[in-house]
């Protein structure tokens, strides 16, 4: 047989990759505005939203956008936030400075959002009885271009004309988002809104904070779904077979679009049964596949969890939470997974679980997720939610050639057996056609050699290899970031990152500090130390029993406080800040 | 009887007389006989008394859960296209517990032989009826006797339009053997339904039963004709056995990977191209 090169070829014995370093920027206080759009589906926000997180990035802001939308394709009330500021603030808020209604339901479905000095802008057939609206003449100007579509464009050049920016930015952006076809129709009217914008002088304006081209300049915008995609990718990532269920879909549809370029297979399976079955099937045969889903598609994969375990058989599963039970809130978020993820399949076996906080974790995570699961030859669930893979911000240029590449693959001789003991539980993987050895993969319980058995003295041996293996993540698990120090400890895990950050910072309270788990199972003891010296521990999660904060406790933690959301948004930060301020001022 | 690629020091947990003996040794001598390195070639198999076959042979396996050795296989294969990739298993694996992957497999046709044991009768869980099981056939749980319509599943593959489809006896051997080798012959989803007997469980569906109510396809049946396959997979008394029907189309690696044939171990993205993409994005 010939014998084929294994590109990066490595073992066990090499200690863990290290995650590489990445570039950080100081900031100053941030300063910031909220701008809520909201309009029913089908009418093109999610454009609005990308050319105007476009448009204020191109200006030198920070931009920060998120959305909360209804489960359907045409119709209802749907929102996008986006929060403009001179330093990083990756989090929503709830009351908002700015809010572009483009349809009368819009404002009731908000209603609760607006303050006082909130602005509101709308077409001129919006009304309201209570609300003071800013009439524009949004669908009026636009039809008379030639399309009611062409509404939105319309809208941002009203923006743009009243914080005086520079129009000629908004006008590449909305070029970027809009075919041949259109995309003059589209920079007329966002042209006539700008005039109208410009002469809007009887409202207060929100004033805009000190633009930041020096730090944003050299940035990137990108949604959760796509860095936690290019991640994958980095992480060597070639095969993807999944059954489409949002929120997950972003990814497979990001792996699809890859798929043009790089050797990468990408199949839509028939079930979710079928998505990780192929995935054990590549990794088999020495591919590095993964599987995207969401909690109910994840609920029929269990079975290929165990056998994930018991094969051990590599695999990556990208879980992005949803609520449930059952169908829930398709398209709204939680963090009400984790026991799913931790506790799904039947019998004892490893696995891993990350849960990337924000976009630069994402990235990292999605590397890291092929590493480990190649590493442990276990299965690692890489859990997001609708919130962070759908949430667009900025990060700093990352270089991909920090990613440290390794393949775990081990060419076989004549007398290999697939699950040799040794010291460590992991024995190197074998693949058909790569040397010498057969390889025998299975689903019983086997010996050494793969055979099926039912001797108790192996049952005993295999039982204790796989829990070697548990013992071993333990051991070589990756610390939570500890930002800070002091007596009052926030905890949190996955996408509560950003909110419970900025939250700190607002606060400015020198008792606080955050600890972030974005490796949540399993936990190394060792790592929980910090949390035992604190005065308050506090965990902020957004599900309803608070899952991880019974996990810390069943590790001999005290948690002191939780503040929990099950509502199917994710934390916005003025409303977590209020709880907390209630919670802390009664403290020492 | 001994077979050099039988694996070393195993034996079968199969009762006396089972039908699944037959099947592995025309596997083992198809194998060999067709020259195919045992060293390049991989059988997926479920659960069942059928899927135990790859711990029988000394070929690489993977033993996977009831029902999916399809979707395992059809991702191996497509990994690593140079591989010879065998799913196996019985009537229940395949056609119950795996229905849905059975139908979509097909629709994807990978270069793969699919070899079904049909025996009619659920064996490992001790005799309860199977899709393909005659109705009135008595069990300790259709009680009454089947009601069910039996599974066809080679008018089912027919309307899905799979590339080989076909359906033998095991215990006419050598016309199961020429069926076997065209299977592995043909480039893309390839269906052996294998008719043999369970000695316990079926005391109806036996050799003879099997002998007396199946004939061999004529030789001027045309296989290519689609129309002609469907009307012979129709019949039942007696059932045709033979190949009823074969096409070639364009195979699902071929499709994913188009030129490119190397396994995907072998291969690594190109950094560099991930940080343009990245930058461009």
């Amino acid at each position: 047989m010939k014998e084929l090169k294994i590109p990066f070829q490595s073992t066990i014995a090499n200690p863990p990759v290290s995650l590489p370093t990445h570039k950080k920027q100081e900031h100053s206080n941030a300063h910031s505005i909220s701008i809520l759009i909201g309009g029913a589906a089908g009418t093109g926000i999610m454009t609005l939203e990308n050319i105007l997180s476009d448009a204020f990035k191109q200006s030198g802001y920070f931009v920060f956008s998120t959305k909360e939308y209804m489960s359907r394709v045409r119709g209802g009330s749907n929102t996008t936030l986006l929060r403009i500021s001179n330093a990083p603030i990756n989090a929503p808020c709830w009351n908002v400075d700015l809010f572009i209604a483009l349809d009368t339901d819009a404002l009731s479905h908000v209603e609760e959002r607006l303050t006082d000095d909130t602005i509101v802008l709308a077409d001129e057939k919006v009304t309201h009885e209570q609300i003071h609206i800013t009439n524009i003449p949004m669908l009026k100007t636009a039809k008379e271009l030639g399309s009611a579509n062409y509404a939105n464009s319309y809208a941002s050049g009203v923006l743009f004309g009243m914080f005086g920016l520079d129009r000629l930015i908004l006008s590449q952006s909305i070029a970027k988002f809009f075919n041949e076809e259109i995309k003059q129709e589209n920079k007329g009217a966002m042209l006539e809104g700008f005039t109208y914008g410009e002469s809007l002088e009887m409202i207060h304006i929100p004033k805009l904070p000190e633009p930041q081209e020096s730090l944003t300049e050299s940035m990137h915008l990108i949604n959760g779904s796509a860095a936690a995609g290019f991640g994958f990718l980095a992480g060597g990532c070639n095969m993807i077979t999944s059954y489409p269920m949002s929120p997950s879909t972003g990814v497979l549809n990001f792996m699809a679009s890859m798929s043009k370029e790089l050797t990468l297979l990408v199949e839509q399976s028939e079930d979710e049964i079928a998505s990780l079955n192929m995935v054990l099937g590549g990794w088999y045969g020495g591919a590095r596949a993964m599987t995207s889903t969401s909690g109910g598609g994840f609920a029929l994969m269990s079975e290929a969890m165990s056998l994930s375990g018991v094969s051990e058989t590599p695999a990556v599963v990208y879980l992005a939470q949803r609520p449930g039970p059952a169908t829930g809130l398709p398209t709204r978020t939680e963090q009400g997974d984790l026991n799913l993820a931790i506790h799904s399949g039947h019998g004892h076996f490893g696995r891993i679980i990350l849960a990337p906080g924000d976009i630069q974790e994402c990235i990292d995570y999605g590397y890291l997720a092929f590493e480990l699961a190649d590493r442990y030859q276990m299965p690692v669930i890489y859990l997001s939610d609708q919130y962070l893979a759908d949430s667009i911000s900025m990060m700093e240029k990352i270089d991909f050639s920090a990613y440290e590449q390794r393949r775990y693959i081990h060419t076989t001789d004549s007398s290999y057996d697939r699950y040799k003991l040794n010291e460590t539980g992991i024995t190197p993987r074998g693949i058909p056609g790569l040397g010498d050895g057969i390889v025998v993969s299975s689903s019983h319980e086997h010996d050494e050699r793969g055979q099926s058995t039912e001797s108790y003295h192996v049952r005993e041996n295999m039982v204790n290899k796989r829990k070697q293996k548990i013992d071993l993540t333990i051991s070589e698990a990756y610390e939570p970031s500890v930002m800070g120090q002091g007596s009052i400890a926030l905890i949190g895990w996955g996408s509560t990152k950003c909110a419970i950050t900025q939250v700190i910072k607002e606060l400015d309270d020198s008792r606080l500090f955050h600890v972030h788990f974005a490796w949540v199972h399993p936990l190394n003891p060792e790592h929980l130390e910090i949390l035992k010296n604190t005065e308050t521990n506090i965990i902020i999660e957004n599900n309803v029993t608070g899952q991880f904060a019974d996990i810390l406790k069943s590790h001999d933690l005290k948690i002191d406080h939780r503040i929990l959301e099950s509502n199917g948004f994710s934390f916005f930060t003025d409303l977590l800040k209020e709880k907390l301020s209630n919670i802390i001022k009664d403290l020492r | 009887m001994k077979h050099p690629l039988d694996r070393p020091d195993t034996k079968p947990a199969w009762c006396p007389g089972c039908g699944n003996f037959g099947i592995l040794k025309l596997l083992e001598e198809v194998l060999t006989e067709l020259d195919l390195n045992p060293k390049n070639t991989v059988i997926v198999s479920g659960i069942g008394q059928a899927s135990k076959t790859p711990y029988y042979i000394d070929t690489h396996m993977f033993g996977g859960l009831h029902g999916r050795a399809l979707p395992v296989a059809t991702a191996l294969k497509a990994s690593n296209p140079s591989l010879n990739v065998i799913a196996e298993g019985g009537d229940g694996d395949m056609y119950g517990e795996g229905g849905n992957h059975f139908i979509h497999t097909i629709r994807r046709n990978p270069d793969i032989v699919h070899i079904v044991h049909n025996n009619m009768v659920y064996g490992l869980t001790k005799g309860q009826a199977s899709p393909t099981s005659q109705k009135g056939f008595n069990t300790p749980v259709q009680v009454k006797g089947v009601s069910n319509e039996p599974f066809n599943p080679i008018s089912v593959a027919l309307a899905l339009r799979a590339g080989f489809v076909s359906r033998v006896n095991i215990g006419n051997y050598a016309h199961a053997k020429m069926v076997l080798k065209e299977a592995f012959l043909h480039k893309g989803y390839a269906l052996i339904d294998i008719f043999q007997p369970c000695v316990v469980f079926n005391k109806t569906n036996t050799y003879k039963w099997f002998k007396d109510n199946t004939y061999e396809l004529e030789s001027s049946h045309d296989s290519s004709n689609l129309t002609s396959a469907m009307i012979k997979a129709l019949e039942y008394d007696p059932i045709p056995i033979g190949i009823f029907y074969q096409t070639e189309s364009i195979t699902f690696e071929e499709y994913l990977r188009e030129d490119e044939k190397k396994a995907l171990f072998s291969l690594t993205h190109d950094m560099q191209k991930i940080q343009e993409m990245f930058e461009e994005y």
